[in-house]
């Protein structure tokens, strides 16, 4: 019988070879009971290949995978009924209603009490259920996929980039949505290029970048292991500032809106660029000190940005 | 195999048709529109009348009377033509095929062999022609063995060999009898391969096969889901092919058990070949294109629309390892010549070869990505 730490995956040196391309190299993690393991990274990073195979979609090329206690190479019978999936760039038979596709989904695991109802209101499709899937929004495309991949009350569930290409309030609704699962205590295994998703959603972090993980934790834990300096942000500085920060001995970086970022190790060193610039009659507009982000963290970490929409600017 | 999954797999797709009213029309209503296009073209070919000029240059009374002749054996729609005019230049102008031109002297050439005895008295009678029409062929043959006719009974001695067609059938058939289960073979096999390559490779593009690959779903459930919904459109427009059939043409053909064992090969056989294919098809936009690459060979070479001994020999044999060719022939014994043994024979082979065709097809398609 499993407890709340026992793990439900586990992951060692998991490798997956196309040909000559290195897909994943290595990898281990474990990802316990209840918890919310996001798998960031950006898009190549192996992700997708990583999930499948836990998925029992992919096979690997070496390693062990064991979901459940099985591995998911041997018992994929035994361990679909088990599982949900939401797989990446989802998608549904066009012509078939909301409740159909449930329906359809149900029988299909051959379950005679599926809550549909409940399903629908978890994902907020009430007043969709009679609507046809080819004229669902992105958004409530990906609602309905998540609500398919509860359909069967899985143990474990694996939501592959649930919101990429969804406007900003779309993937609100879905975060809502990927809440009220965590509020129910399911296992959520979250593939994301989004760092505000896996900050907001998960307990567990793993950043995977060129098919290894390189840095695994906690939220709090990466940033606090990862990033032992603070951001200050000055906006709208006067010309001399990034000379007179420079020649304190910062690297200071600054963008076309006049704004500069310096990364300092402690207080004081804000204080004595704040001075500086007192002292040279040099003026900014505003200011911020604060810790690095996740995203940050990432970019630290990796050096690429997690996503292709993003520039990559990190203060040195 | 898991029967409740393959009815929910078969509610969708019969929902999904229902809802697609332009795909659901175009199925029905394209075999109806072979039948009816291709059916009045053999009806005429039951009673083929053709069209044939003749320039009599000998106007006398012995030249009215061989025209007649000529109108009188059925095949001919007379049109006189004008013995001033040259019939070269009508042939070109008019665009008319071909001229029979009686020279002059025929009655008195026909005096001297009838009433003289003089062997030696004989006329020419010429054919000007367009060679490049198809027809001009079939119109100088029927020529030659009406004017052999007319020849044989002035030679005033009985035929030594004579002949008698008798039908191996029961009932006289006219041709488009005869075409009708071609043509359903032939509907049901492009129903069956298009629907599948086209749907299944959509959904593969789209993902969905990716997601029910997540699911309690097997390759088999899939497939036989497939087959049913298929055998249940072919039966939908057999059904309505026959009907139209019947209400326009006044088809009447003999229908047993066969009928749907046929369908159901047919079906059989060209899903799996449709599941094998979608294996190699990347992409939905060229799904109809390698589809039409096993469908056009099969319509044209296996005897559905015309009898495959028109064609050369080595087209024949090529012919003969069709599955199509099978399920026609199996389709005309058991619904025109009423034939069980030859039938079985047919069912046997295009059985043998949908149940291979079906293991591939299982094992074609692809549910997990990548080994």
């Amino acid at each position: 019988m499993t407890n709340e730490t026992e793990p439900v995956i586990e992951v060692e040196h998991l490798t997956k070879r196309y040909g000559e391309l290195l897909a994943v190299n290595g990898i281990s993690f474990t990802v316990r009971k209840g918890e919310v393991f996001a798998f960031l990274g950006p898009n190549g990073a192996g992700k997708t290949t990583t999930v499948e195979i836990i998925e029992t979609i992919r096979t690997p090329t070496s390693g062990n995978v064991r979901l459940l206690g099985m591995d998911v190479t041997k018992k994929k019978r035994e361990i679909v009924p088990r599982i949900g999936v939401l797989p990446q760039s989802f998608s549904s038979f066009d012509r078939i209603t909301v409740r159909e596709t449930l329906q359809y989904y149900s029988r299909l695991y051959c379950r005679s009490r599926t809550d549909i109802d409940g399903l629908i209101d978890l994902v907020n499709l009430k007043d969709k259920t009679r609507e046809q899937y080819k004229n669902l929004s992105g958004g409530l495309k990906q609602r309905l996929g998540i609500a398919i991949a509860l359909v069967n009350d899985p143990e474990v569930v694996f939501l592959d980039e649930p919101t990429t290409g969804l406007d900003p309030g779309a993937r609100r609704e879905v975060w809502n949505v990927l809440l009220g699962l965590k509020e129910k205590g399911k296992t959520v295994f979250l593939t994301t290029h989004y760092m505000e998703e896996a900050e907001l959603l998960a307990d567990a972090i793993a950043i995977i970048s060129k098919g290894k993980i390189i840095a695994m934790g906690s939220p709090r834990e990466l940033i606090e292991g990862n990033a032992k300096y603070l951001l200050l942000t000055l906006q709208s500085v006067h010309e001399r500032v990034v000379e007179i920060v420079r020649n304190l001995g910062f690297e200071p970086v600054h963008d076309n809106h006049k704004n500069i970022k310096v990364r300092v190790a402690q207080t004081d060193d804000v204080l004595k660029i704040l001075n500086a610039i007192k002292d040279a009659g040099a003026s900014f507009l505003n200011l911020d000190v604060r810790k690095p982000n996740l995203e940050e963290v990432f970019l630290q970490l990796t050096g690429e940005a997690l996503r292709e929409d993003l520039p990559i600017r990190v203060a040195k | 195999m898991n029967l409740r999954i393959i009815s929910a797999n078969l509610v969708v797709k019969l929902t999904s048709f229902y809802r697609e009213r332009t795909t659901m029309f175009f199925t029905i209503a394209f075999p109806i529109i072979l039948i009816l296009v291709f059916g009045t073209i053999f009806m005429s070919q039951d009673n083929v009348s053709y069209h044939l000029c003749v320039q009599d240059l000998d106007q006398t009374t012995s030249s009215a009377q061989s025209i007649n002749t000529l109108e009188l054996n059925g095949q001919f729609k007379i049109t006189r033509v004008d013995p001033a005019i040259d019939a070269a230049h009508y042939v070109r102008d008019t665009k008319v095929n071909l001229v029979l031109v009686i020279p002059k002297g025929y009655e008195s050439s026909l005096m001297e062999r009838m009433m003289l005895d003089d062997t030696n008295a004989s006329v020419t009678i010429t054919y000007i022609y367009d060679p490049s029409s198809s027809s001009v062929p079939t119109k100088i043959e029927i020529l030659n063995a009406v004017l052999a006719g007319i020849n044989l009974e002035m030679s005033g001695t009985p035929p030594f060999i004579k002949s008698v067609a008798r039908s191996i059938l029961t009932r006289k058939y006219r041709f488009i009898e005869f075409f009708i289960p071609g043509i359903i073979a032939m509907s049901v096999m492009t129903l069956s391969l298009f629907s599948t390559v086209d749907s299944d490779t959509e959904l593969r593009q789209k993902g969905v096969i990716r997601k029910l690959s997540t699911t309690p779903i097997t390759r088999t459930d899939w497939l036989l889901s497939s087959i049913l919904y298929q055998f249940i459109l072919a039966v939908l427009t057999t059904v309505a092919m026959l009907l139209a059939s019947r209400a326009v043409f006044d088809v009447s053909l003999h229908i047993d058990a066969w009928l749907p064992v046929f369908i159901l090969l047919d079906v059989f056989a060209f899903v799996g070949i449709g599941m094998i294919l979608t294996r190699f098809v990347k992409e939905a936009q060229s799904a109809a294109a390698a589809a039409n690459s096993i469908s056009f060979p099969m319509m044209f070479l296996s005897g559905s629309f015309f009898p495959i001994e028109l064609m050369p020999g080595f087209l024949q044999k090529f012919a003969k390892v069709l599955p199509l060719y099978y399920v026609n022939e199996g389709l005309r014994a058991s619904m025109v010549f009423v034939d069980n043994v030859a039938a079985l024979k047919d069912a046997a082979v295009i059985g043998v070869f949908a149940a291979v065709v079906f293991v591939l097809g299982i094992i074609a398609t692809r549910w997990e990505e990548g080994a």
